[in-house]
C-alpha cells in the first residue's frame, strides 16, 4: 500500500531517528579501544558494524521515505489520528510511577499510574463517566490489583519492592 | 533405551506435586494471557522473570514453558470468538474460525483448535524427545565458526526474510543489538555505551525491553490510536464436533503437524509461514461442498489445520532453544534469558550438564499439552468471560504488571524512566511497522554471536578464512545467502513472467 503524502515528513523523521542512532553508536565507537589481540577483531569491532549498518538503513529509510513512502505498510497512514490528550493522561502516569515508586511505595504509586491510565484510555474511548465517584470506584480497582500483587511478590516470593512502610505489607 | 529412562526421570521430577502445581499455573496464566488482548506471552514470560531469584531453576522453566503453550491454545479463542484479528500466529485461524462462528459453529471451530493443539503439541513434543539429543551430540562438534553462522542465519531469517520489508527488519535487529552493546564486553571486560552511569554496566536487562516494546508500548498504543475501536464478539456455541468434522479435521491436524514441525527446528522462526502454508495445503485440498465453505460459512479444515501447524512449531522451536541455544522467536529469545538468569547457558552440553532440568522440561511439556487440553475444551466458557473485562481497565492493569516485572529485576527506579522511553520507541516502530523480533532476538542472540566472531578469528588466527575453511560453516554461509537471494530472485522472475 502507498502511503499518502502527507506522512512522508513523519517517515523521513523516523530516518533521521535512525542515523542519529547510528551516529551516536559511531561516536562512542571512537571512545572503545581496538585491543583486537590474536583474533584481529576487538571489542570495538561490532560497535563499528552496527553503527554503519544503522547509517546505511537510515539512508534507505530516508530515501524511501521520499519516493513513495515506507513499502509494504501493514498500518494504513491516514487511519485514525493519534488522541494525544489519552497518551498524555498515561504518560503522567507512567511517570509519576517512575518519580513516586520509592517515596509512596509500590500499591500506592501503581495505583496512581493505574488511575490515570484508565482516564487516558476512558477518554480515548470517548466516554462521559469521569465524575467523582468513577474516580473513586478506578482507584479502589487499581489498589485491588496492585496490593495483591505486591504482596505475592513481597511476602511469598521475597521479591524486593518499595513499600510505604517496613512491614512489607503496605 | 537410555532416552526413554531419562524421560520417565524427566516425569518423575515433573510429576512433584510442587512442579505439577507450576505446571498447571503456568497453563492456566498462559490460556488467560492468550485470551487477552494486549498481552502475548513473550511479555508474560518477562514480567514474571524476576521470579528466576527465587524458585528453582526446574519449577520456574515448567511454569514459563506452560505460559508458553497456555498463550497458544488460548490465543486461538480470541481469533474465532473476536472480530478483530489477534497476533500473526493466530490471524490464519480468524479467517476461517470467525466465519465458522458467525454461522453458528464457534463450538466446533473451538474444538477443533483444541484438539488439533493437543495432537500437534504431542507428537511435536515426541519428535522433540527423540530428535533433541542427537541433535544435541551432533551439535557437540560445531565448533564457534559454526556457531557464528547459524546465528548469523537466525539473525537473517528473523529480520531480513520473514518481515514485510527488508530495510525496516534490518533495522530492528540491529537496533537490538546495539541494546545488547552496552555494558561490559564479555571477552575484554571493555565498558561500552554506559556513559559513566553505572547501572548500565551491567547491560540493560531484557525483561526492561521486552516489557517496554511489548506491553507498555501495546497500551500507549491502544490510547493514541484504538480507543475508538470497537470489538464485537461471537456468540459461543456448545463445544462440539459431529462425525463429519472429525472425519474433516484428522487429516488436517496430521498434515499441518508435518507442515509446522521442520519450521521449528530450523532458526527461521516465526509461526506465519507454516499456519499460511497449512492454510494453503487444506484449502488447495477440499473438494466439494467442504472447498465451497472456505470464505463463505468458514470450513473446519481452514482451522484445524494452522491451529494445528502453529503449535507442532512452537513445539519444536525448543530443538534450536535447547540444543543449540540458538532462540527462533521473540518467546523463545526470553526463555533464553531466563536460563540465563541461572547461570545455564543452552546449547549442546545443557543435556548433559543440567540433564534433570531437560528431562523434567520435555516431561512437562506432554503433561501441559494434557492440563491444556482439559483447560481449554470444558472450562472454555471460564476463559470467555475475559474477554468482558473493560479495555482501560485492562491496559492499566497491564502496566502493573509491567512494573512489577521491570523494578523487580533490578530495583531500580531509573529502569522505570527508561521503560517509558523504550515503550515510546516501541509506539514509533508499531505506528511505522518496524517488526518487533529481530530486537529482541538481536539484543539476547547479539553479545553471544559476537563472542562467538571473535572465538572463531582466533582460530582462524585472525583471518577471515577460517569460516570457509570449515566445510558445515560454508554450507551455513550458502544457505544465508540462499535465504537473502532466493525469494528476491522469485519475486523477479515472477514479475517477469507476468505479462506487462
Amino acid at each position: 500500500m502507498t502511503p499518502s503524502k502527507n506522512t512522508y515528513p513523519l517517515q523521513t523523521l523516523v530516518g533521521v531517528g535512525v542515523l542519529l542512532i547510528g551516529l551516536g553508536l559511531a561516536a562512542g565507537a571512537l571512545s572503545i579501544p581496538s585491543a583486537a589481540g590474536y583474533g584481529g577483531v576487538g571489542p570495538n569491532f561490532l560497535p563499528w558494524l552496527v553503527s554503519l549498518a544503522l547509517l546505511v538503513c537510515s539512508g534507505f529509510i530516508i530515501w524511501e521515505s521520499r519516493s513513495g513512502g515506507f513499502r509494504a505498510m501493514d498500518n494504513a497512514p491516514g487511519g485514525p489520528a493519534p488522541y494525544w490528550a489519552g497518551f498524555a493522561w498515561m504518560s503522567a502516569g507512567l511517570l509519576a510511577n517512575a518519580a513516586l515508586i520509592t517515596t509512596i511505595g509500590f500499591i500506592f504509586s501503581c495505583t496512581l499510574c493505574f488511575v490515570l491510565a484508565v482516564q487516558g484510555l476512558k477518554s480515548a474511548e470517548g466516554r462521559t463517566d469521569r465524575g467523582p465517584a468513577v474516580w473513586l470506584k478506578d482507584t479502589l480497582i487499581g489498589m485491588a490489583i496492585a496490593a495483591p500483587v505486591f504482596w505475592m511478590f513481597t511476602q511469598f516470593l521475597a521479591i524486593n519492592l518499595p513499600g510505604l512502610t517496613s512491614t512489607g505489607w503496605l | 533405551m537410555d532416552i526413554f529412562n531419562q524421560l520417565l526421570q524427566g516425569f518423575a521430577t515433573a510429576a512433584t506435586p510442587i512442579n505439577l502445581i507450576w505446571c498447571f499455573v503456568g497453563c492456566a496464566l498462559g490460556t488467560a494471557i492468550g485470551v487477552l488482548p494486549g498481552i502475548g506471552p513473550a511479555v508474560a514470560v518477562a514480567m514474571l522473570l524476576p521470579i528466576t531469584v527465587k524458585v528453582e531453576a526446574t519449577a520456574s522453566m515448567i511454569f514459563f514453558a506452560g505460559i508458553y503453550y497456555g498463550a497458544m491454545y488460548g490465543g486461538s479463542t480470541t481469533s474465532i470468538l473476536l472480530n478483530t484479528p489477534g497476533e500473526t500466529a493466530s490471524m490464519v485461524t480468524a479467517m476461517e474460525g470467525n466465519k465458522m462462528a458467525k454461522s453458528g459453529r464457534a463450538g466446533a471451530a473451538l474444538a477443533t483448535a483444541a484438539i488439533g493443539s493437543f495432537i500437534a503439541g504431542t507428537i511435536a513434543t515426541v519428535l522433540v524427545t527423540l530428535f533433541a539429543p542427537i541433535v544435541a551430540e551432533l551439535a557437540v562438534k560445531l565448533g564457534p565458526p559454526e556457531y557464528f553462522m547459524l546465528m548469523l542465519l537466525a539473525f537473517t531469517t528473523v529480520s531480513a526474510v520473514l518481515g514485510k520489508s527488508t530495510v525496516r527488519g534490518m533495522t530492528a535487529l540491529f537496533i537490538g543489538l546495539a541494546a545488547g552493546l552496552v555494558g561490559l564486553d564479555q571477552i575484554s571486560a571493555q565498558a561500552r555505551y554506559t556513559g559513566g552511569v553505572p547501572e548500565l554496566l551491567d547491560g540493560i536487562e531484557i525483561v526492561l525491553v521486552a516489557v517496554g516494546l511489548f506491553a507498555v508500548a501495546e497500551a500507549l498504543y491502544a490510547v493514541l490510536y484504538e480507543g475508538r475501536i470497537v470489538d464485537t464478539q461471537n456468540k459461543l456455541s456448545k463445544v462440539h464436533m459431529t462425525k463429519r468434522d472429525w472425519r474433516r479435521s484428522w487429516p488436517a491436524w496430521l498434515r499441518a503437524t508435518a507442515i509446522g514441525a521442520p519450521f521449528g527446528c530450523i532458526p527461521a522462526g516465526g509461526t506465519e509461514i507454516p499456519t499460511f502454508l497449512s492454510y494453503a495445503v487444506e484449502k488447495k485440498l477440499a473438494k466439494g461442498e467442504d472447498k465451497a465453505e472456505f470464505g463463505t460459512q468458514g470450513a473446519i479444515e481452514g482451522v484445524a489445520g494452522p491451529e494445528a501447524a502453529n503449535n507442532a512449531t512452537v513445539t519444536m522451536a525448543m530443538i534450536p532453544l535447547l540444543t543449540l541455544g540458538i532462540p527462533t522467536s521473540n518467546t523463545t529469545a526470553i526463555l533464553l534469558g531466563a536460563f540465563q538468569n541461572y547461570g545455564i547457558q543452552p546449547g549442546p552440553q545443557l543435556f548433559t550438564t543440567s540433564s534433570s532440568l531437560v528431562w523434567a522440561l520435555i516431561a512437562s511439556l506432554y503433561i501441559g499439552n494434557v492440563m491444556l487440553l482439559v483447560l481449554n475444551l470444558p472450562m472454555v466458557g471460564l476463559w470467555v468471560k475475559l474477554l468482558k473485562i473493560p479495555k482501560p481497565y485492562l491496559y492499566a492493569g497491564i502496566l502493573i504488571f509491567a512494573t512489577v516485572g521491570v523494578y523487580g529485576m533490578r530495583q531500580s527506579a531509573f529502569d522505570l524512566f527508561l521503560l517509558y522511553g523504550i515503550g515510546v520507541l516501541g509506539v514509533v516502530m508499531r505506528r511505522f511497522d518496524f517488526p518487533t523480533a529481530p530486537v529482541v532476538v538481536g539484543m539476547i542472540l547479539g553479545p553471544l554471536a559476537e563472542a562467538q566472531l571473535r572465538n572463531a578469528m582466533s582460530i582462524g588466527e585472525g583471518s577471515a578464512m577460517v569460516f570457509i575453511q570449515r566445510p558445515v560453516s560454508l554450507i551455513l554461509i550458502v544457505v544465508v545467502l540462499a535465504v537473502l537471494v532466493l525469494p528476491r530472485l522469485a519475486r523477479f522472475w515472477v514479475n517477469r513472467a507476468r505479462p506487462a
